[in-house]
């Protein structure tokens, strides 16, 4: 009886500390981000940090939630970004109306691709690479009315940096509060669950497949919204960029480095490697590629956790409370 | 047949036969180490830059680099077993580990090939004499039968090995049971090392292959070649090397018959959409090994 | 009485293999039915047809009244049926408490609630201490006992344990025998599959014997001891 209350005291307390611990984060991000332009910090490297913030943060729901690895995630921000760019051009829709039509269409790209779902491992990473590609391909070799064939399209005069970075920071916000709200509900659990032993989660009353759709529906949205986003940034929507199988990549390094299955983790990650880059980038610029290249393979040879995964692993108490 | 047609399906086989290679040994790789090595075109480029290096400079016929090629790749694949792999074993998650790790290979080989070659293509000017040796109706150049030659030897070799010789049959039980092979008393450490040596060495011999057959190429051109190694182990299964051998010739004509038919870039289409339709209908591939999750 | 479950006639084929060869048993609330014979007899093949993981070629399996004969697996559990595996099958990188939380994803009662009969349950199995920790930094067995735990969770009518005893220290085993009878005790039907005979002597109300896929005797624990077939089979002279 009395170690009972006890334990949904501490359940309690716990659950007090996370809240608390995420608030905490929610403010702090809200704050900095929002006091770029006033401090007249560079807007252009905190837009892509907070781009960066937000696709590795998604890409976490697929791979440290539901243990999926899409390396063509790029097919969705890709898909955003096209068709927020002819719904703008050539269809004349406000940008605000057509950004959420992004993160439609990732969500219904994320439903085309769905049959592999049921594959393993490195066979789904394959076949979403394909997947990509095939997208990248296709879009290039639509009628040039349609996707501007290999110039692109232009969204016009419509180049608001200072717009497209506040509605940035609320993609940001909305994606790191979904992944919040996810890590505790009943879905995140299931999507362990099913990550961990997907036989024994439909022996104990799993849906899995149903379960693993909602995943990663949930983990498109996002990536399709900040290409939406990012048009609208640049002004400028074509094959070569949209669909760069760099942007998958820094995605995955970014969220590897923070470490996947926390909330933190991809958060500290892409804005430690936003940093990194920026640096290196300016002092280094001919060997930035290598040393990306070096960098994730140091990553996984002496961080395989990422930094928040590290710390944890140390102080796995602290699990209940870091979001 | 028309004479477009024969010419499809004898370029399809001599690219098969590369694509052949391509998949042999990321299939070896995968079945015994366990290793996807997302760095495979990376390498193989590199194999073609080694080509263009000794017939640039030294004036070495590329059927010279071959040799030459196969062995330093094959010694450095050595050197790098023992740097990368040891600790991914040690990890959580091995495969995703693995794969991850030789991303950022890839990553840092092409970054490197860039730095030292420049974003140009290149291509090596070498021909034979004659030029071009008609088959039937058409003239198929002689530097791309040499190719095929190659290939088919390489193969033999590779076929004889993993059949005939004590080291080769190892290899191929160690695919099918690490645990098993290693209590019958076969040092596994020596066993994977060389297997991940002999991907680099049949790599750099590819490599110079494709400098023969392939018009040009370039410190990213490595991304397609991974791509189709891919496809043509997933089409033979992974981790059945006979079957990537088979899988890379069909793979390779029906590329080519479809460049036959279509335009270029609805042909790579063609060749992505295969695997993603193989995967989803016949997971196994045509001939091999669990997939689902 | 009723049976909360009952097996006829089943029977499942590999290619060429019969793992299953018309086999058929009931158990009734309270009644623990325990389930012995050679590696290879059918015992964990009968488990997996029964909870959905192997559709059988022929026969019915009828839980609480309902027929869940091939039913997808996640809808068999939801007919009131769990079990444990014979190498635990726990959610390696979850904690505890999570762990315990997964059969009851889709219940309409408040999380609160639900980890609070979590955590009662957890206690029962002296695992409270442990709640937060992932199961993969659990001993085997310990992951056996949050096995059972998780398996408790939905209060299912019928429970399946698959050599729960299997490499467990004696200790260990007294402490599942005392839960295994409670379960019994609740009004479970049990069904046991076990190696260690004198657990399941104690244990088992009824027995069944399979051999080959098929049951070679089933009664009381002292006709089973003495049935010449059984000791033949499997119990040696």
């Amino acid at each position: 009886m009395l170690s009972h209350t006890r334990s949904q005291q501490d359940r309690e307390h716990g659950d007090k500390i996370f809240w608390r611990l995420a608030a905490t984060l929610g403010v702090i991000v809200t704050t900095y981000f929002a006091l770029v332009p006033y401090f007249g910090l560079n807007i252009a490297f905190h837009f892509y940090m907070m781009m960066w913030i937000t696709m590795a943060t998604a890409f976490n729901i697929s791979s440290g939630f539901s243990g999926y690895m899409p390396f063509g995630y790029v097919a969705f921000y890709g898909i955003g970004a096209f068709t927020t760019a002819i719904l703008v051009k050539k269809l004349g829709w406000s940008v605000i109306a057509a950004v959420p039509m992004a993160g439609v269409a990732g969500v219904i790209l994320s439903l085309l691709f769905a049959p592999t779902l049921r594959l393993s491992g490195i066979y789904f990473a394959i076949v979403s690479l394909a997947l990509a590609a095939i997208c990248r391909l296709i879009i290039t070799n639509l009628p040039e009315e349609w996707t501007g064939g290999s110039f692109g399209l232009q969204l016009g005069s419509r180049a608001e940096p200072l717009n497209a970075f506040f509605l940035m920071m609320g993609v940001m916000l909305l994606a790191i509060a979904s992944v919040l709200w996810m890590s505790r509900s009943r879905l995140g659990k299931a999507l362990k669950a099913v990550r961990d032993d997907p036989e024994a989660a439909s022996m104990m009353g799993v849906n899995i497949g149903w379960i693993r759709l909602k995943g990663w529906m949930l983990a498109a949205f996002f990536p399709a919204l900040c290409g939406g986003v990012e048009a609208w940034y640049t002004n400028v929507v074509d094959t070569e960029t949209a669909f760069n199988t760099l942007v998958t990549t820094k995605t995955v390094i970014y969220a590897v480095a923070g470490g996947l299955g926390t909330v933190t983790g991809p958060i500290v990650g892409a804005i430690a490697m936003s940093w990194i880059d920026e640096l290196v980038w300016r002092r280094f610029p001919l060997v930035n590629l290598l040393i990306l290249g070096v960098a994730v393979m140091a990553l996984v040879l002496f961080l395989p956790r990422g930094i928040v995964g590290s710390v944890l692993r140390a102080r796995p108490r602290w699990r209940r409370f870091i979001p | 047949m028309t004479a477009l047609m024969i010419n499809g399906l004898v370029n399809g086989i001599i690219v098969g036969g590369l694509y052949a290679l391509l998949g042999l040994s990321l299939s070896l790789l995968y079945g015994v180490l366990r290793v996807v090595n997302f760095a495979h075109g990376e390498l193989v480029i590199a194999g073609s830059y080694v080509a263009y290096v000794l017939f640039s400079t030294f004036g070495l016929s590329p059927l010279a680099a071959l040799p030459l090629a196969a062995i330093s790749f094959f010694i450095v694949g050595w050197g790098a077993y023992f740097v990368l792999i040891p600790r991914l074993s040690k990890s959580d998650d091995p495969e995703t580990a693995s794969f991850l790790l030789m991303y950022g290979f890839s990553i840092a080989m092409a970054a490197v090939l860039l730095l030292i070659f420049e974003a140009d293509s290149r291509s090596i000017d070498y021909s034979f004499d004659p030029i071009s040796i008609p088959i039937g109706p058409v003239n198929v150049s002689t530097a791309r039968l040499v190719a095929l030659a190659v290939t088919a030897v390489v193969s033999a070799v590779m076929a004889w090995f993993l059949f005939r010789t004590l080291p080769g049959k190892a290899l191929r039980a160690a695919t099918m049971n690490r645990e098993a092979i290693q209590i019958v008393g076969v040092n596994i450490e020596r066993l994977s090392a060389f297997a991940f040596a002999l991907t680099f060495g049949i790599a750099g011999v590819t490599g110079v292959l494709i400098a023969l057959v392939f018009p040009a190429f370039g410190p990213f051109s490595g991304a397609e070649y991974s791509i189709i190694g891919f496809i043509v182990i997933v089409l033979g299964g992974l981790g059945n090397p006979m079957g990537a051998l088979i899988a890379g010739i069909f793979y390779g004509i029906a590329e080519q018959m479809a460049t036959v038919f279509l335009a270029q870039a609805l042909a790579q289409i063609v060749g992505f959409g295969m695997l993603v339709v193989t995967i989803l209908v016949r997971p196994t591939g045509l001939f091999g090994f669990r997939v689902l999750r | 009485m009723t049976a909360l479950i009952e097996v006829t006639n089943l029977t499942k084929r590999f290619g060429g293999l019969t793992a299953l060869d018309g086999v058929s048993l009931a158990a009734s609330a309270g009644q623990v039915l325990g389930i012995i014979g050679v590696n290879g007899a059918g015992k964990t093949t009968l488990m997996n047809c029964i909870c959905g993981l192997y559709v059988p070629d022929s026969g019915t399996v009828r839980i609480d009244g309902h027929d869940t004969t091939g039913r997808p697996s996640h809808e068999v559990a939801q007919r009131g049926i769990g079990r444990t595996f014979q190498i635990p099958r726990v959610f390696r990188k979850m904690s505890l408490i999570d762990n315990l939380m997964v059969p009851v994803l889709s219940w309409s009662q408040s999380d609160t609630e639900l980890m609070s009969k979590a955590e009662t349950i957890l206690e029962q199995f002296k695992l409270i201490d442990l709640r937060h920790n992932f199961a993969e930094e659990l001993s085997g067995g310990q992951q056996k006992l949050l096995e059972m735990a998780r398996m408790l969770m939905p209060d299912p009518r019928v429970v399946m344990l698959d050599e729960p005893f299997a490499g467990v220290h004696p200790d260990l085993c007294a402490f599942m025998i005392e839960r295994i009878s409670d379960m019994a005790a609740q009004g479970k039907a049990v069904l046991l599959i076990s190696h260690d005979l004198t657990s399941i002597y104690r244990l088992s109300n009824h027995l069944i014997a399979m051999n080959q896929g098929q049951v070679i005797a089933q009664g009381g624990v002292q006709d089973i001891r003495s049935n010449p077939d059984v000791i033949e089979a499997y119990l040696g002279h």
